[in-house]
Protein backbone atom coordinates (compact mmCIF):
# COMPACT_ATOMS: atom_id res chain seq x y z
CA UNK A 1 0.00 0.00 0.00
CA UNK A 2 1.14 3.50 -0.83
CA UNK A 3 1.72 6.07 2.19
CA UNK A 4 -1.72 7.82 2.02
CA UNK A 5 -2.10 10.57 -0.41
CA UNK A 6 -0.48 13.84 -0.39
CA UNK A 7 -2.94 16.36 -1.77
CA UNK A 8 -2.25 19.98 -2.66
CA UNK A 9 -2.75 20.92 1.23
CA UNK A 10 0.17 22.15 2.72
CA UNK A 11 -1.54 20.90 6.33
CA UNK A 12 -2.17 16.86 7.01
CA UNK A 13 -3.64 15.87 9.99
CA UNK A 14 -1.55 19.07 11.84
CA UNK A 15 1.81 18.30 10.26
CA UNK A 16 3.28 20.58 7.48
CA UNK A 17 3.60 18.32 4.14
CA UNK A 18 6.91 19.23 2.39
CA UNK A 19 7.48 18.54 -1.00
CA UNK A 20 10.84 17.58 -3.13
CA UNK A 21 11.21 19.14 -6.09
CA UNK A 22 14.01 18.01 -7.99
CA UNK A 23 15.88 18.30 -11.67
CA UNK A 24 18.42 16.45 -12.64
CA UNK A 25 21.31 16.28 -14.85
CA UNK A 26 24.65 14.81 -15.56
CA UNK A 27 28.31 15.88 -16.79
CA UNK A 28 31.26 13.54 -17.96
CA UNK A 29 34.11 13.86 -15.53
CA UNK A 30 36.17 16.19 -17.78
CA UNK A 31 33.46 18.44 -18.03
CA UNK A 32 33.35 18.45 -14.13
CA UNK A 33 35.70 21.52 -13.44
CA UNK A 34 34.40 24.21 -15.58
CA UNK A 35 30.57 23.65 -13.98
CA UNK A 36 32.40 23.62 -10.49
CA UNK A 37 33.66 26.96 -12.17
CA UNK A 38 30.00 28.03 -12.98
CA UNK A 39 28.51 27.20 -9.73
CA UNK A 40 30.64 28.77 -7.90
CA UNK A 41 30.07 32.12 -9.86
CA UNK A 42 26.56 31.73 -9.78
CA UNK A 43 25.98 30.24 -6.20
CA UNK A 44 26.05 32.25 -2.53
CA UNK A 45 28.74 32.80 -1.33
CA UNK A 46 30.71 30.52 0.80
CA UNK A 47 33.64 28.17 1.62
CA UNK A 48 33.64 25.55 -1.20
CA UNK A 49 31.90 22.14 0.84
CA UNK A 50 32.36 18.77 0.10
CA UNK A 51 30.83 15.33 1.00
CA UNK A 52 31.52 11.93 1.55
CA UNK A 53 27.84 10.05 2.34
CA UNK A 54 26.99 6.37 2.51
CA UNK A 55 23.25 5.43 1.56
CA UNK A 56 21.46 2.71 2.33
CA UNK A 57 18.66 1.94 0.99
CA UNK A 58 16.00 -0.26 3.00
CA UNK A 59 12.66 -1.92 1.94
CA UNK A 60 9.98 -3.02 4.07
CA UNK A 61 8.00 -5.66 2.16
CA UNK A 62 4.11 -6.25 2.59
CA UNK A 63 1.38 -7.95 1.26
CA UNK A 64 0.65 -5.00 -0.81
CA UNK A 65 2.18 -4.82 -3.98
CA UNK A 66 5.30 -2.15 -3.56
CA UNK A 67 6.99 -1.97 -0.91
CA UNK A 68 8.17 0.24 1.18
CA UNK A 69 11.57 2.37 0.57
CA UNK A 70 13.34 4.17 3.47
CA UNK A 71 16.76 6.06 3.04
CA UNK A 72 19.12 5.99 5.57
CA UNK A 73 22.62 7.99 5.09
CA UNK A 74 25.35 8.96 7.03
CA UNK A 75 28.41 11.13 6.92
CA UNK A 76 31.67 9.69 6.55
CA UNK A 77 34.03 13.06 6.93
CA UNK A 78 32.08 14.50 9.31
CA UNK A 79 32.15 12.72 12.43
CA UNK A 80 29.72 13.05 15.33
CA UNK A 81 26.66 14.40 12.91
CA UNK A 82 23.02 12.54 13.08
CA UNK A 83 22.57 10.31 10.27
CA UNK A 84 19.63 10.88 8.36
CA UNK A 85 16.64 9.23 7.29
CA UNK A 86 14.03 10.20 4.41
CA UNK A 87 10.91 8.62 2.85
CA UNK A 88 10.14 9.76 -0.68
CA UNK A 89 6.97 9.63 -1.87
CA UNK A 90 6.07 8.95 -5.50
CA UNK A 91 6.27 11.31 -7.85
CA UNK A 92 3.05 13.81 -8.21
CA UNK A 93 1.58 13.21 -11.72
CA UNK A 94 -0.90 16.43 -12.55
CA UNK A 95 0.47 19.73 -13.97
CA UNK A 96 2.48 18.46 -17.36
CA UNK A 97 3.53 22.32 -17.05
CA UNK A 98 5.37 21.81 -13.88
CA UNK A 99 9.14 21.72 -14.93
CA UNK A 100 10.09 20.05 -12.23
CA UNK A 101 9.74 16.41 -10.67
CA UNK A 102 7.57 17.02 -7.21
CA UNK A 103 7.22 14.00 -4.39
CA UNK A 104 6.19 14.48 -0.89
CA UNK A 105 9.40 13.86 1.48
CA UNK A 106 10.15 13.60 5.09
CA UNK A 107 13.06 14.16 6.19
CA UNK A 108 14.50 12.92 9.78
CA UNK A 109 17.43 13.21 11.67
CA UNK A 110 18.62 10.08 13.95
CA UNK A 111 20.83 8.58 15.96
CA UNK A 112 23.43 6.30 14.90
CA UNK A 113 21.67 2.91 15.64
CA UNK A 114 19.58 3.33 12.67
CA UNK A 115 19.92 0.44 10.81
CA UNK A 116 19.83 -1.68 13.76
CA UNK A 117 16.36 -0.06 14.34
CA UNK A 118 14.88 -0.35 11.00
CA UNK A 119 16.46 -3.79 10.98
CA UNK A 120 14.19 -4.29 14.47
CA UNK A 121 11.10 -3.00 12.21
CA UNK A 122 11.52 -5.46 9.66
CA UNK A 123 13.00 -3.55 7.19
CA UNK A 124 16.26 -5.55 4.87
CA UNK A 125 18.57 -3.20 3.48
CA UNK A 126 17.85 -3.32 -0.76
CA UNK A 127 20.85 -1.34 -1.77
CA UNK A 128 23.90 0.64 -0.84
CA UNK A 129 26.16 3.35 -2.43
CA UNK A 130 28.69 6.05 -1.66
CA UNK A 131 27.87 9.48 -2.80
CA UNK A 132 30.99 11.83 -3.34
CA UNK A 133 30.61 15.87 -4.30
CA UNK A 134 30.28 19.15 -3.91
CA UNK A 135 27.60 21.01 -2.10
CA UNK A 136 25.80 24.64 -3.25
CA UNK A 137 23.28 26.65 -1.59
CA UNK A 138 21.38 29.49 -3.78
CA UNK A 139 18.70 30.78 -1.39
CA UNK A 140 16.48 27.70 -0.96
CA UNK A 141 17.90 25.91 -3.63
CA UNK A 142 20.56 22.72 -3.39
CA UNK A 143 22.64 21.94 -5.81
CA UNK A 144 25.07 18.81 -5.41
CA UNK A 145 26.93 17.52 -7.96
CA UNK A 146 28.55 13.89 -7.30
CA UNK A 147 29.91 10.86 -8.23
CA UNK A 148 28.06 7.27 -7.09
CA UNK A 149 30.16 4.81 -6.53
CA UNK A 150 29.41 1.03 -5.72
CA UNK A 151 30.39 -0.99 -2.72
CA UNK A 152 32.13 -4.00 -4.04
CA UNK A 153 32.06 -5.98 -0.79
CA UNK A 154 28.47 -5.24 1.40
CA UNK A 155 29.17 -3.09 4.54
CA UNK A 156 33.04 -2.50 3.36
CA UNK A 157 32.93 1.50 2.36
CA UNK A 158 36.69 0.91 1.79
CA UNK A 159 36.40 -1.09 -1.11
CA UNK A 160 34.11 0.80 -4.12
CA UNK A 161 34.10 1.64 -7.63
CA UNK A 162 32.71 4.34 -9.72
CA UNK A 163 29.54 3.74 -11.40
CA UNK A 164 30.15 5.72 -14.57
CA UNK A 165 32.34 8.61 -16.10
CA UNK A 166 30.51 10.61 -14.80
CA UNK A 167 28.82 13.22 -12.19
CA UNK A 168 25.43 13.20 -11.40
CA UNK A 169 24.14 16.58 -10.83
CA UNK A 170 20.76 17.53 -8.89
CA UNK A 171 19.07 20.97 -8.17
CA UNK A 172 17.00 20.54 -5.60
CA UNK A 173 14.24 22.15 -3.28
CA UNK A 174 12.46 21.16 -0.29
CA UNK A 175 9.25 23.39 0.41
CA UNK A 176 5.80 22.97 2.18
CA UNK A 177 3.11 21.74 -0.06
CA UNK A 178 1.62 23.63 -2.48
CA UNK A 179 4.20 26.11 -3.55
CA UNK A 180 4.45 25.34 -7.16
CA UNK A 181 6.46 28.57 -7.73
CA UNK A 182 9.65 27.20 -6.58
CA UNK A 183 9.86 24.90 -9.82
CA UNK A 184 9.71 28.71 -11.76
CA UNK A 185 12.56 29.27 -9.80
CA UNK A 186 14.54 26.44 -10.42
CA UNK A 187 13.55 26.43 -14.47
CA UNK A 188 14.91 29.44 -14.52
CA UNK A 189 18.49 28.77 -12.42
CA UNK A 190 18.84 25.49 -14.36
CA UNK A 191 18.53 27.76 -17.81
CA UNK A 192 21.74 29.35 -16.56
CA UNK A 193 23.72 26.50 -16.21
CA UNK A 194 23.35 25.68 -20.11
CA UNK A 195 25.19 24.27 -22.13
CA UNK A 196 27.60 23.10 -19.61
CA UNK A 197 24.37 20.78 -18.36
CA UNK A 198 20.50 20.28 -19.27
CA UNK A 199 18.67 19.80 -16.14
CA UNK A 200 15.70 18.22 -16.57
CA UNK A 201 12.51 16.41 -15.07
CA UNK A 202 13.44 12.73 -15.16
CA UNK A 203 10.38 10.35 -14.36
CA UNK A 204 11.82 7.38 -12.63
CA UNK A 205 9.46 5.72 -13.77
CA UNK A 206 9.99 5.59 -17.32
CA UNK A 207 13.50 4.23 -16.59
CA UNK A 208 12.56 0.40 -15.07
CA UNK B 1 22.22 12.54 34.87
CA UNK B 2 21.57 9.51 36.20
CA UNK B 3 17.53 9.12 36.35
CA UNK B 4 15.71 6.60 38.44
CA UNK B 5 11.83 6.02 37.30
CA UNK B 6 9.73 4.00 39.88
CA UNK B 7 5.94 3.90 40.44
CA UNK B 8 4.73 5.06 44.06
CA UNK B 9 1.75 2.94 45.07
CA UNK B 10 -1.40 5.03 45.95
CA UNK B 11 -2.02 5.33 49.49
CA UNK B 12 -4.31 3.08 51.35
CA UNK B 13 -7.58 4.56 51.38
CA UNK B 14 -6.61 7.51 49.23
CA UNK B 15 -7.16 8.59 46.02
CA UNK B 16 -4.03 9.04 43.07
CA UNK B 17 -4.52 12.96 43.74
CA UNK B 18 -4.35 12.57 47.11
CA UNK B 19 -0.83 10.51 47.44
CA UNK B 20 0.28 12.86 44.56
CA UNK B 21 -0.38 15.70 47.13
CA UNK B 22 1.23 14.03 50.27
CA UNK B 23 4.55 12.90 47.90
CA UNK B 24 4.72 16.71 46.82
CA UNK B 25 4.02 18.20 50.48
CA UNK B 26 6.91 16.28 51.54
CA UNK B 27 8.99 17.49 48.72
CA UNK B 28 8.20 21.09 49.48
CA UNK B 29 9.30 20.35 53.07
CA UNK B 30 12.62 18.98 52.27
CA UNK B 31 12.88 22.53 50.60
CA UNK B 32 12.87 21.82 47.08
CA UNK B 33 11.00 24.09 44.42
CA UNK B 34 8.47 24.11 42.21
CA UNK B 35 10.07 24.33 38.75
CA UNK B 36 6.71 23.66 36.07
CA UNK B 37 5.31 20.72 34.79
CA UNK B 38 6.57 17.97 32.34
CA UNK B 39 5.27 15.13 30.75
CA UNK B 40 5.71 11.83 28.97
CA UNK B 41 3.57 10.16 26.89
CA UNK B 42 4.13 6.84 24.95
CA UNK B 43 2.27 5.21 22.43
CA UNK B 44 2.36 1.73 21.21
CA UNK B 45 2.29 -0.18 17.62
CA UNK B 46 2.00 -3.19 16.55
CA UNK B 47 3.21 -5.09 13.44
CA UNK B 48 0.14 -5.15 10.87
CA UNK B 49 -0.83 -8.53 10.66
CA UNK B 50 -0.15 -8.21 6.46
CA UNK B 51 3.41 -7.74 7.04
CA UNK B 52 3.93 -10.22 9.13
CA UNK B 53 3.00 -13.33 6.98
CA UNK B 54 5.94 -12.16 4.57
CA UNK B 55 8.54 -11.88 7.45
CA UNK B 56 8.00 -14.77 9.11
CA UNK B 57 8.56 -13.34 12.48
CA UNK B 58 5.90 -12.76 15.37
CA UNK B 59 4.60 -9.45 15.87
CA UNK B 60 6.56 -7.09 17.92
CA UNK B 61 5.39 -3.86 19.48
CA UNK B 62 6.89 -0.60 19.12
CA UNK B 63 6.56 2.12 21.39
CA UNK B 64 7.51 5.89 20.41
CA UNK B 65 7.38 8.39 23.13
CA UNK B 66 7.66 12.17 23.60
CA UNK B 67 9.58 13.67 26.56
CA UNK B 68 9.11 17.55 27.62
CA UNK B 69 12.44 17.15 28.56
CA UNK B 70 13.13 16.83 25.60
CA UNK B 71 11.02 18.60 23.33
CA UNK B 72 12.33 18.08 19.31
CA UNK B 73 13.08 14.74 19.86
CA UNK B 74 10.90 11.53 19.95
CA UNK B 75 11.94 8.08 20.87
CA UNK B 76 11.49 5.02 19.43
CA UNK B 77 12.07 1.39 20.84
CA UNK B 78 11.40 -2.21 20.57
CA UNK B 79 11.45 -4.17 23.89
CA UNK B 80 14.69 -5.52 24.49
CA UNK B 81 15.61 -4.15 21.63
CA UNK B 82 17.29 -0.55 20.52
CA UNK B 83 16.21 2.89 21.28
CA UNK B 84 15.93 5.46 18.46
CA UNK B 85 16.04 8.37 19.10
CA UNK B 86 14.82 10.79 16.37
CA UNK B 87 13.33 14.55 16.28
CA UNK B 88 9.65 15.22 15.63
CA UNK B 89 9.85 14.62 12.30
CA UNK B 90 9.44 11.05 12.89
CA UNK B 91 5.70 11.00 14.13
CA UNK B 92 4.91 12.46 10.23
CA UNK B 93 6.88 9.25 9.39
CA UNK B 94 4.86 6.74 11.46
CA UNK B 95 1.78 8.58 10.00
CA UNK B 96 2.92 7.38 6.19
CA UNK B 97 3.65 3.75 8.12
CA UNK B 98 0.23 3.38 8.77
CA UNK B 99 -0.49 0.64 6.59
CA UNK B 100 2.65 -1.34 7.83
CA UNK B 101 2.40 -0.25 11.80
CA UNK B 102 -0.90 -0.01 13.63
CA UNK B 103 -1.61 2.13 16.42
CA UNK B 104 -3.45 0.73 19.51
CA UNK B 105 -4.94 3.91 20.22
CA UNK B 106 -6.57 2.71 23.21
CA UNK B 107 -3.15 2.13 24.73
CA UNK B 108 -1.80 5.52 24.55
CA UNK B 109 -0.39 6.22 28.09
CA UNK B 110 0.95 9.08 29.58
CA UNK B 111 2.38 10.73 32.84
CA UNK B 112 1.83 14.41 33.62
CA UNK B 113 3.05 16.45 36.67
CA UNK B 114 5.32 18.83 38.23
CA UNK B 115 9.22 18.98 38.33
CA UNK B 116 11.00 20.11 41.74
CA UNK B 117 14.33 21.43 41.62
CA UNK B 118 16.21 20.40 44.78
CA UNK B 119 20.04 21.24 44.50
CA UNK B 120 21.39 19.15 42.18
CA UNK B 121 18.27 17.10 42.20
CA UNK B 122 15.83 17.15 39.96
CA UNK B 123 12.25 15.24 41.19
CA UNK B 124 8.87 14.55 38.68
CA UNK B 125 6.11 13.01 40.47
CA UNK B 126 3.12 12.55 37.38
CA UNK B 127 -0.21 11.23 37.74
CA UNK B 128 -0.18 8.18 34.92
CA UNK B 129 -3.19 8.47 32.83
CA UNK B 130 -4.75 6.12 29.95
CA UNK B 131 -7.38 8.36 28.34
CA UNK B 132 -9.49 9.55 31.18
CA UNK B 133 -8.78 7.62 34.10
CA UNK B 134 -5.44 7.74 36.67
CA UNK B 135 -3.94 4.87 36.69
CA UNK B 136 -1.11 5.62 38.99
CA UNK B 137 1.71 7.95 39.94
CA UNK B 138 5.47 7.97 38.57
CA UNK B 139 8.36 9.38 40.55
CA UNK B 140 11.23 10.15 38.61
CA UNK B 141 14.39 11.41 40.41
CA UNK B 142 17.36 12.97 38.39
CA UNK B 143 20.83 13.44 39.94
CA UNK B 144 22.56 16.25 37.67
CA UNK B 145 26.44 15.94 37.65
CA UNK B 146 26.66 12.50 37.10
CA UNK B 147 26.56 10.95 33.73
CA UNK B 148 28.10 7.16 35.12
CA UNK B 149 25.28 5.41 36.47
CA UNK B 150 26.81 3.12 38.72
CA UNK B 151 28.11 6.32 40.51
CA UNK B 152 25.30 7.71 41.54
CA UNK B 153 23.28 4.64 43.08
CA UNK B 154 23.75 5.07 46.45
CA UNK B 155 23.41 8.54 46.70
CA UNK B 156 19.71 8.15 44.72
CA UNK B 157 18.89 5.60 46.98
CA UNK B 158 19.62 7.99 50.02
CA UNK B 159 17.40 10.46 48.38
CA UNK B 160 14.81 8.41 47.40
CA UNK B 161 14.58 6.69 50.92
CA UNK B 162 13.70 10.43 52.34
CA UNK B 163 10.85 11.24 50.73
CA UNK B 164 9.80 7.73 49.35
CA UNK B 165 10.54 5.92 52.55
CA UNK B 166 9.57 2.31 52.42
CA UNK B 167 8.18 2.87 48.93
CA UNK B 168 11.85 3.02 47.60
CA UNK B 169 12.48 1.38 44.37
CA UNK B 170 15.77 -1.05 43.40
CA UNK B 171 18.28 -0.41 41.17
CA UNK B 172 16.47 0.26 37.89
CA UNK B 173 17.70 -2.55 35.45
CA UNK B 174 19.13 0.11 32.97
CA UNK B 175 21.95 0.12 35.94
CA UNK B 176 23.15 -2.98 35.68
CA UNK B 177 22.91 -4.15 32.25
CA UNK B 178 26.55 -1.56 31.97
CA UNK B 179 28.20 -0.47 34.45
CA UNK B 180 30.42 2.06 33.64
CA UNK B 181 28.60 3.00 30.58
CA UNK B 182 27.55 6.95 30.02
CA UNK B 183 23.56 7.43 31.03
CA UNK B 184 21.78 8.92 28.43
CA UNK B 185 18.05 9.82 28.12
CA UNK B 186 17.54 6.91 26.42
CA UNK B 187 17.56 4.94 29.56
CA UNK B 188 15.40 7.18 31.22
CA UNK B 189 12.66 6.37 28.38
CA UNK B 190 13.34 2.45 28.68
CA UNK B 191 12.79 3.20 32.57
CA UNK B 192 9.44 4.96 31.48
CA UNK B 193 8.39 2.05 29.05
CA UNK B 194 8.69 -0.63 31.94
CA UNK B 195 6.95 1.63 33.67
CA UNK B 196 4.25 1.96 32.04
CA UNK B 197 4.32 -1.44 31.15
CA UNK B 198 3.72 -2.49 34.84
CA UNK B 199 1.18 -0.07 35.20
CA UNK B 200 -1.20 -1.08 32.33
CA UNK B 201 -0.95 -5.27 33.46
CA UNK B 202 -2.45 -3.19 36.71
CA UNK B 203 -5.72 -3.52 37.56
CA UNK B 204 -7.16 -0.06 37.46
CA UNK B 205 -7.11 2.01 40.92
CA UNK B 206 -10.11 2.20 42.89
CA UNK B 207 -11.11 5.76 42.95
CA UNK B 208 -12.37 6.49 46.19
CA UNK B 209 -15.69 8.36 46.83
CA UNK B 210 -17.56 6.60 44.33
CA UNK B 211 -20.87 5.95 44.97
Amino acid sequence: MEAPPVTMMPVTGGTINMMEYLLQGSVLDHSLESLIHRLRGLCDNMEPETFLDHEMVFLLKGQQASPFVLRARRSMDRAGAPWHLRYLGQPEMGDKNRHALVRNCVDIATSENLTDFLMEMGFRMDHEFVAKGHLFRKGIMKIMVYKVFRILVPGNTDSTEALSLSYLVELSVVAPAGQDVVSDDMKNFAEQLKPLVHLEKIDPKRLM
Amino acid sequence: MGDCVSQMPVAEGKSVQQTVELLTRKLEMLGAEKQGTFCVDCETYHTAASTLGSQGQTGKLMYVMHNSEYPLSCFALFENGPCLIADTNFDVLMVKLKGFFQSAKASKIETRGTRYQYCDFLVKVGTVTMGPSARGISVEVEYGPCVVASDCWSLLLEFLQSFLGSHTPGAPAVFGNRHDAVYGPADTMVQYMELFNKIRKQQQVPVAGIR
